[in-house]
């Protein structure tokens, strides 16, 4: 997109690749003012949308990448990234310990979080009266619900929360219980009008939906259109993701990378995004100095005992992703 | 090109120029295309081919033909379901749109005077012009629960329809998104009817029905042929309708390859076996086209 590609490598140049949602212009301003270093940031929409950029040897001119955590696996599996140098980075002891040691990158050796989330319920607590308090919610108000939920196009996430529900582990690699969490989604599935990541939104403000299954960000986006609308984690447990900063094996000027960092770790500037642009931040430092009533928005960030019960979603070999797949592509095609 | 020698092109010397000019001839006119081709079609066909014979084959990995697991894949039941479903839809589509888009282009045709012809079938053409993109999502706005439709059905005492995310909501889109293909087709078909045939079928005592059943339709055939079987093809890789409109339970063969080159499992070798399957199928549907079709009609 930009034409001065042979300048990539210009030492006051840092070009970097992310998701709309965590810069704007204010941010990029304070890093020149602090650094000298100009900023050229372009956008994506998605991971996969990212990998195939950058897997198409596109993505040269980047010196830093904000792949979402199960992106930075692949990402490592392709040599795609390289490693930290920790010596050169200050203000990572401020990330909650939660997140210091990814099951996608074990010791974080070539990432550092820049915001986590929830998958969790958004609903309208007009109509739903006891609110759901946990997954088994939607098994046992299938007819209040039906046809007016929606879940995750995901295949781990919706069978996860399902394992959840029957007390497992979000994560399960036993055949058994994977084959019991899809038999119990068979019986909800009549009243499942739609498995989607992003349509449900104006089709619950809209009313036609009591219920969906989503990630904090996007519930507190809708949240803040319509305080009728409330979220919960459901109380068993559920997955928690985050998005993060990397380095790539080809950037041109890894210098700046590390500046931009360090700049990101700062507890100052990490609190000021966090609060512009509404995430959740894994810097306790930053966190600490929120305003209250961010602090404390149970949405962005739920309490401690929610958080024990919770995990990544972790990696399972092919052959367990094979299974997970094929019951899916089951579940949505009868 | 050899237009530009002089009148002493008779000579023996200018011969072989001659010959390399006829050689080179078709090189030059067909060349540009030819490599267009060969680059963006039988290429990359050729390589899902070797990609569809590697079994578990993943981003990054060595690409090493071993055998045909991956088609042998296909036919579980579980997939020949997927398939099944795709091919309930484009069946299901083509039908609707031969229903409604037949007494359009016969209206057209045959009875909207000839000057304002072109004016109607451009009006009918005109929401080809828009995303396809952005007509599903006008679909999503009219049938959803308290959407457009159900709000003029409850205002009139009618109950209110549950269409979006079920089955009908893909056809309602895909037959929307492809009808405008099947007039097009079968108006070229009608335009070309000898009426002197029908006056004549009156003459000698047949109703309007029977001249309609034994005249026009036999007549027409050819170009029923070419509208249903292009709405068919086109049907049958539909991505967002199904994707958009369906709901649940709409897993389709083009959903399904998308899953496997973009979703968790990224099993490219599995997905490549799936588009080769889709390709030929389609292949067969076109030299069926190329046949039995009306290839004035239908501009193939």
């Amino acid at each position: 997109m930009r034409p001065t590609v042979k300048k990539t490598g210009a030492k006051d140049e840092l070009y970097i690749y992310t998701w709309s949602s965590y810069i704007d212009d204010s941010l990029l301003q304070t890093f020149t003012a602090q650094t000298g270093i100009r900023v050229i940031a372009t956008t994506f929409d998605s991971n996969e949308t990212m990998l195939a950029t950058i897997r198409a040897g596109k993505g040269a001119e980047y010196s830093i990448i904000y792949p979402s955590d199960y992106a930075v696996a692949k990402m490592i599996d392709l040599k795609l990234l390289q490693e930290l140098d920790y010596t050169k980075i200050s203000g990572q002891e401020n990330i909650l310990v939660k997140f210091q040691n990814s099951v996608h990158d074990p010791g974080n050796r070539y990432h550092i979080p820049v915001s986590w989330g929830t998958t969790g319920l958004i609903y309208n607590s007009e109509k739903l009266n006891p609110p759901p308090q946990d997954w088994n919610y939607l098994w046992l108000n299938q007819s209040q619900l039906s046809r007016r939920m929606t879940l995750l196009n995901d295949t781990r996430e919706v069978m996860g929360a399902t394992l959840r529900a029957l007390g497992y582990s979000y994560n399960s690699t036993d055949p058994q219980e994977i084959k019991q969490a899809y038999e119990k989604l068979v019986k909800l599935k009549p009243a499942i009008t739609n498995f989607t990541s992003d349509a449900w939104r104006d089709q619950l403000l809209a009313g036609d939906l009591l219920l969906a299954m989503g990630y904090s960000s996007d519930a507190v986006a809708v949240i803040q259109q319509d305080a009728r609308f409330k979220y919960v984690i459901p109380s068993s447990g559920t997955s928690l993701w985050s998005d993060t900063m990397v380095i790539p094996r080809t950037a041109p000027n890894p210098d700046a990378a590390y500046a931009w960092i360090n700049f990101m770790l700062q507890p100052s500037v990490a609190a000021q995004v966090a609060q512009r642009l509404f995430f959740a931040t894994p810097n306790q430092a930053a966190h600490d100095q929120l305003p209250a009533p961010l602090r404390d928005n149970e949405a962005l960030f739920p309490p401690e005992t929610l958080l024990t019960k919770s995990e990544g979603i972790a990696p399972v070999t092919q052959e367990i992703a094979e299974l997970y797949e094929k019951y899916w592509t089951q579940l949505t095609s009868s | 090109m050899s237009q530009a020698s002089p009148p002493i092109s008779r000579e023996a010397p200018r011969k072989q120029p001659a010959a390399l000019a006829r050689l080179l001839e078709p090189l030059a006119l067909l060349g540009p295309a030819g490599i267009w081709l060969a680059l963006l079609l039988v290429i990359p066909t050729l390589l899902i081919f070797q990609l569809s014979l590697v079994p578990g084959i993943r981003p990054g990995d060595v690409v090493n033909p071993s055998g045909l697991d991956n088609y042998v894949q296909i036919f579980q039941p579980l997939y020949l379901q997927v398939l099944g479903r795709s091919l309930f839809f484009a069946a299901g589509t083509t039908l609707i749109c031969l229903v409604l888009g037949f007494p359009v282009a016969y209206w057209i045709a045959l009875l909207v005077p000839k000057r304002w012809r072109n004016l109607t079938l451009i009006g009918f053409v005109l929401p080809l012009w828009t995303s396809s993109l952005l007509r599903s999502y006008a679909w999503i706005t009219i049938l959803r629960p308290t959407g457009v439709l159900n709000t003029v059905l409850t205002s009139f005492g009618l109950p209110a329809l549950d269409i979006l995310n079920r089955d009908a909501a893909v056809l309602v889109g895909m037959s929307y998104s492809l009808l405008p293909y099947m007039v097009l087709i079968l108006y070229a078909s009608l335009e070309k009817l000898d009426t002197r045939l029908l006056e004549a079928a009156a003459d000698l005592g047949a109703t309007p029905k029977q001249a309609f059943w034994q005249v026009t339709v036999p007549q027409t055939l050819p170009g029923i042929a070419a509208g249903c079987l292009l709405v068919f093809i086109t049907g049958l890789g539909d991505f967002v309708d199904p994707e958009l409109l369906g709901g649940a339970s709409s897993m389709t063969a083009a959903r399904l390859i998308y899953n496997q080159f973009l979703g968790a499992t990224q099993n490219w070798g599995f997905g490549s076996a799936l588009s080769m399957l889709l390709i030929l199928t389609v292949s067969i549907a076109i030299a069926l086209l190329l046949k039995y079709g009306d290839r004035n009609a239908s501009g193939v």
